[in-house]
């Protein structure tokens, strides 16, 4: 099934199935929900005004997965630059970003270690472990989508689940 | 030999493809070491998944971008394409006209109002008083004025500080580098015009007043030509006899 990405019945079909996989992405990337939504925007205004051609819906998912990743990720790097030469200036208020003011939902502490272990794991591990275990995609999909080879998929899900282990063993963390 | 993180890992993503997937499950199943491994494996990776961003967390994140999609993309259409992205096909006699067009009403303009400045000689000017003396001058201030908005200086340091307290920052207020002002460390140009016996005051050229330790007890003093120190408003501090002054 071909799908015109300009096309008003062909987008609603993908907005709907395919939002709430590039929310997570860029969620567990950024970890600021309102960051994330403005990411997502930003993803499916590109996707309809390009008016592209994607042999199957998957292909489409694929497409926004790569844009909203590459966006989150950008925007990470510059929270860090900006907020490094910020701390030189001056020392702001610390904000927890695992409480966003928008749902103000107490998480559960493993939750919140959860999150903010992901959240220091290093970009390239970072991207596989939120592709395979937030989006749910294969290691080929991953592979397809990252523009890597499958083996080295295989072997950055393995490290990024050794650093998460050591990272939550360190936080004391129950495991359920 | 026992199976490595790796293998497991795969393994537990359902990526491991036959023969290795049967001899992982096989081995699984007489290793207790190995099983214990999967187990702690498989639950990190559900520990990692009860992280998720949730669907009640999703669903307002999707509405809103939705609308604002369908406010401005959807209903619009592809027909309303922005006045910048439009192309302009024009043809070369046309664009020729145009620019002819327009070499006409610079070059008339020109010559209706080009030389209109100097045929008139001479601007005049409005005759305006511009003396300024003290007595037409008033001060004035930002504040007195009731629509004027506030700038950081009509705050006070307390008032400023208040607020970053209230805002939830923790500011640290500390003068550095200004230490009170001993005589021997006095600039050159101040020098000691004055010694008030038996009180240890001395009085310095910059119309200070100083006791032994050096703070200072009064300011805008100066020693009259009757050896009195007197302050600004008059008074006399002290008197002839008690001053010495030094040349």
């Amino acid at each position: 099934m071909e799908i015109r990405s300009g096309d008003e019945l062909a987008f609603r079909q993908v907005y709907n199935e395919v939002f709430p996989v590039v929310m997570k992405v860029a969620y567990h990337v950024t970890y600021n929900q309102d960051v994330a939504e403005d990411i997502c925007q930003d993803a499916f205004i590109r996707f309809y005004d390009k008016d592209m051609s994607f042999p199957s819906m998957d292909d489409a998912k694929f497409w926004l997965i790569r844009v909203v990743k590459n966006l989150a990720i950008n925007h990470v790097k510059r929270k860090v630059r900006e907020s490094a030469s910020l701390e030189k200036v001056m020392r702001g208020p610390q904000v927890n970003p695992f409480k966003d003011g928008a749902s103000e939902l107490i998480l559960k502490e493993s939750t919140a270690a959860v999150r903010k272990a992901v959240s220091e794991l290093p970009e390239i591990y970072k991207t596989v472990i939120v592709l395979r275990e937030y989006a749910g995609l294969n290691y080929k999909e991953i592979a397809g989508v990252l523009k890597i080879s499958e083996s080295n998929v295989k072997v950055r899900v393995h490290r990024a689940r050794k650093e998460l282990e050591a990272m939550l063993n360190r936080e004391e963390v129950n495991v359920p | 030999m026992c199976l490595d993180d790796q293998i497991l890992n795969t393994y537990l993503d359902n990526e491991l493809t036959e023969p290795w997937k049967s001899q992982v499950e096989e081995h699984l199943s007489y290793c207790p070491s190995c099983r214990a491994r999967y187990q702690n494996l498989l639950q990190l990776s559900d520990t990692i998944k009860s992280s998720e961003l949730t669907e009640e967390e999703i669903r307002p994140h999707q509405d809103r971008v939705l609308s604002m999609i369908e406010k401005n993309y959807l209903s619009k259409g592809k027909s309303k394409k922005s006045f910048f992205k439009r192309t302009f096909k024009v043809s070369g006699p046309q664009l020729m006209g145009v620019a002819a067009a327009f070499v006409v009403v610079f070059v008339g303009s020109w010559a209706v109002f080009g030389n209109s400045g100097s045929s008139d000689g001479q601007i005049i000017l409005p005759d305006v008083n511009t003396t300024i003396d003290l007595n037409n001058i008033t001060q004035t201030r930002s504040s007195d004025n009731a629509t004027t908005s506030k700038s950081l200086e009509n705050y006070s340091l307390d008032e400023i500080l208040k607020n970053l307290d209230a805002r939830g920052y923790d500011v640290d207020i500390r003068l550095k580098s200004i230490q009170p002002l001993s005589l021997d460390k006095m600039s050159s140009e101040v020098k000691v015009i004055a010694t008030v016996s038996d009180k240890g005051i001395t009085i310095t050229s910059d119309g200070l007043a100083r006791n032994a330790d050096g703070t200072i007890v009064a300011t805008g003093v100066l020693v009259d030509d009757k050896n009195e120190v007197v302050a600004s408003d008059g008074t006399v501090l002290f008197t002839a006899e008690e001053t010495q002054v030094v040349e």
